[in-house]
């Protein structure tokens, strides 16, 4: 069926509760599959394998797949290629080129290649530094347009991490359990058990 | 809907088809009138357009928007918090459509041109203005009286919010007077919190109130209920919430007598000196650039309140050398806005194991308080709150620390309850805040732009600083944690509630229009939308938008059979 048509029927006659959002979803979904990402443009290969690492340190797998398997990687050339400004790419690149000078000098191999354990450290040691560096919280308000990653570069892995594994089909679906259309409004219930339409 | 080849005579002619131009077209229709709507922009279709539903995982930029395309083409739209990446498509490209200002004093002119305008987009807060607005230029002074008082609009509010439906709780607070609700939305564990706080704390005086929309919470006029996806800007396939092209136009479509012309840029009118009427309407096809004329017995100008104005402007004619109908001088002037971008957040501490279900489109709402029954020594007039609490999402691990399994855990779950308010206040009119033609310039389809003249004043900025001081003293009081005053500074115009410009008036010496949005020195004239305003009070205007273009559509129909138009 067609979602709009699915959509139509539901609010002409109010049968939220006999046709399944979920089944929309899932249509949706097959929509997407079409429209699968291209290859990298910006990130190298070498480039591409420490975006891989660090990401997934950031978001592993647990009960859920991570960032590796949500393909942030993918998200992240995306936005350096077509969103970022040239400064923005090149603390970017700069600091994957840094990740991989610290692991030299601490272990002697490159991060990628590095053990878990060291890749971990090093990770940390960017995550301490970022928390150290920042003065105050930053606002709140900051509206979306005005959005910069003119900032540290772990700032930047952090952000670009936790969006694009978030607003991932993974992320969405598995992590969250995001529902497009819950069907109904209920200002405080309880969390658990999950209020189903 | 129809479109047509051939220029004809209608019986009405309506440019613009968004919030009012959408009333107009359904009053004159049902009235029996043969209507033609001038719609600048592209069509609507709903199946095709709306993108309510289309989830985040779908967007290339996964919200972050086109930032590379929207800095070139819509620089100024951009900065609307509803431009986003699935609605800029509703917003205009600012270098097809520019206008001036003065560098050192920008002005956000926000605006939609399609078939719905803006009513596809807008936050659909509907509120009744009350006598503390209709006299307060009156009582203290700044600006001239408007032509009309509660009493008059009063039956047109009651006749568009039966037909729109509007969520809401009756409060009955003079100064915020109370509508045909529909019933209304929940608020949250945390809002009802802080709403209990604030009664013990300021009893009647600060009253929160859940916020009344133009969202249907019930099966309403062959509208299906809300079923609280969230992103109403997007559109809505079940048209829930109130818009030209989910609500009105469908009516008057189903009339028979509507013609909708999409791609029609309006140039200017045309008056005739012996009729002392405008006779129709000079029209850029916005696709073919062909320059074509339609009549009409009675024209509406519903293009917004800065457009129908610089329609105006753009129809000098010799007699009326400064602009069409204004021979009171006053047309461009006193352009207002409401001041934005006060307020304060927080942390609500508790409520953990207890979560809001459904994406409200919806927030809470505190009426003004300040210069209602007290009477303020550093302002005149005063400020709203909008707002809500929510509970924090997956983004606050961006500012926080740590990485790893136990980080993405805790992200799971919702965080903290963090309530804000945003305060909404009054601007003085001001006759130094104006439009005028930019002489120099014109639009991609060869229209004369215009010059907008308009900052914030000190009465403004008072008002801006008084909300976000007690907006931090609402949320101390109601127990909040991390509190955070803010004041954006941001231009006027972003609240788009842009208004004024062709103000109502009973002498026409000092105003545009009369008490029926008639313009004086034009009978078959009328502008309903929000140039007519006289001030701005700091009351969302749209609803009395609805109410005046309805009111005017019946005065001018009763015109027309009495022979007078």
């Amino acid at each position: 069926m067609e979602r709009r048509e699915a959509l139509r029927l539901m609010g002409a006659a109010s049968v939220f509760s006999v046709l399944s959002s979920d089944l929309i979803a899932a249509t949706l979904r097959a929509q997407l599959a079409a429209n699968k990402a291209g290859t990298l443009r910006t990130l190298s290969p070498a480039q591409n394998e420490i975006v891989v690492t660090m990401s997934d340190l950031i978001i592993p797998a647990t009960g859920t797949p991570g960032a590796k398997a949500a393909k942030v990687n993918e998200f992240i050339d995306l936005i350096l290629t077509d969103w970022a400004t040239d400064e923005e790419k090149k603390i970017f690149l700069e600091g994957l080129a840094e990740a991989d000078r610290r692991a030299n000098a601490l272990f002697g191999h490159g991060f990628a290649t590095a053990p878990a354990n060291e890749q971990a450290a090093i990770v940390q040691a960017f995550d301490e530094e970022l928390a150290a560096s920042r003065n105050e919280k930053l606002p709140k308000q900051m509206r979306s347009w005005e959005l910069t990653l003119v900032l540290p570069f772990f700032a930047q892995m952090r952000r670009l991490t936790l969006v694009g594994y978030y607003t991932s089909p993974i992320g969405q679906d598995q992590e969250l359990k995001v529902e497009i259309i819950p069907g109904a409004l209920h200002g405080c219930v309880p969390e658990e058990p999950e209020v189903k339409q | 809907m129809r479109t047509v080849k051939k220029p004809e005579t209608y019986d009405a002619i309506i440019i613009g088809s968004g919030m009012t131009g959408g009333w107009a077209a359904k009053e004159l229709t049902e009235k029996g009138l043969k209507v033609l709507v001038l719609e600048a922009g592209r069509p609507i279709e709903p199946d095709r357009d709306y993108v309510e539903h289309v989830p985040i995982t779908e967007m290339k930029f996964r919200g972050m928007a086109n930032r590379q395309e929207t800095l070139k083409d819509q620089p100024i739209q951009r900065t609307c918090y509803a431009c986003d990446e699935w609605a800029s498509k509703f917003f205009v490209n600012d270098t097809e459509n520019p206008y001036t200002t003065d560098p050192a004093k920008p002005f956000a002119w926000i605006r939609g041109r399609q078939v719905g305008g803006k009513s596809i987009m807008w936050a659909r807060q509907s509120y009744r203005w009350s006598d503390l607005d209709f006299e307060a230029n009156v009582r203290d002074g700044m600006g001239a009286d408007w032509p009309i008082r509660y009493a008059d609009i009063e039956p047109w509010y009651n006749y568009v919010e039966d037909f729109a439906g509007i969520t809401g709780q009756a409060e009955g607070l003079s100064q915020l007077p109370d509508g045909h609700f529909l019933p209304p939305m929940e608020m949250n564990c945390a809002e009802i919190a802080v709403k209990e706080a604030m009664a013990r704390q300021f009893g009647r005086e600060r009253v929160m109130t859940i916020g009344r929309a133009a969202v249907l919470t019930r099966t309403h006029n062959g509208r299906a209920a809300c079923h609280y996806c969230g992103p109403c800007h997007r559109g809505c396939i079940t048209r829930s919430y109130f818009s030209s092209v989910n609500a009105t136009l469908p009516v008057a479509e189903k009339t028979g007598r509507l013609t909708l012309r999409p791609y029609s840029v309006v140039h200017s009118l045309i008056f005739d000196p012996q009729t002392r009427r405008v006779s129709g309407v000079r029209v850029i096809d916005g696709q073919t650039h062909k320059a074509m004329e339609f009549q009409g017995r009675i024209i509406f100008v519903c293009a917004s309140a800065l457009e129908s104005t610089r329609i105006l402007l753009n129809s000098a004619t010799p007699e009326f050398s400064t602009g069409l109908g204004n021979s009171s001088g006053v047309l461009g002037k006193n352009l207002m806005d409401h001041i934005m971008g006060g307020g304060a957040d927080g942390i609500i501490p508790g409520f953990l194991d207890r979560v809001q279900f459904g994406k409200r489109p919806n927030g809470i709402y505190v009426p003004r308080f300040r210069n209602v029954s007290s009477k303020e020594k550093n302002f005149l007039r005063g400020y709203a709150y909008q707002g809500q609490a929510e509970r924090e999402g997956w983004e606050r691990g961006i500012h926080e620390s740590g990485f790893g399994a136990s980080f993405k855990n805790s992200l799971r779950k919702p965080g903290p309850w963090r309530m804000t308010f945003h305060g909404f206040g009054e601007c003085l009119p001001n006759p130094a805040n104006f439009v005028e033609i930019d002489k120099e310039r014109v639009d991609a389809w060869g229209v004369p732009v215009l010059k907008i003249h308009c900052e914030w004043r000190d009465n403004e900025k008072a008002l801006l600083h008084d909300m976000m001081v007690q907006a931090a003293e609402m949320l101390t009081t109601a127990g909040a944690v991390e509190i955070h005053p803010f004041k954006q500074n941001n231009p006027p115009g972003l609240t788009i509630h842009e208004m004024g410009t062709a103000r109502m008036g009973a002498d026409p010496k000092k105003s545009v229009l009369n008490a029926h949005n008639q313009a004086h020195d034009v009978k078959n004239l009328f502008l309903p939308d929000g140039a007519c305003m006289v001030s701005s009070s700091c009351v969302n205007p749209s609803l009395t938008y609805m109410a005046l273009t309805a009111r005017a559509c019946d005065y001018a129909v009763s015109q027309m059979k009495k022979g007078e138009l």
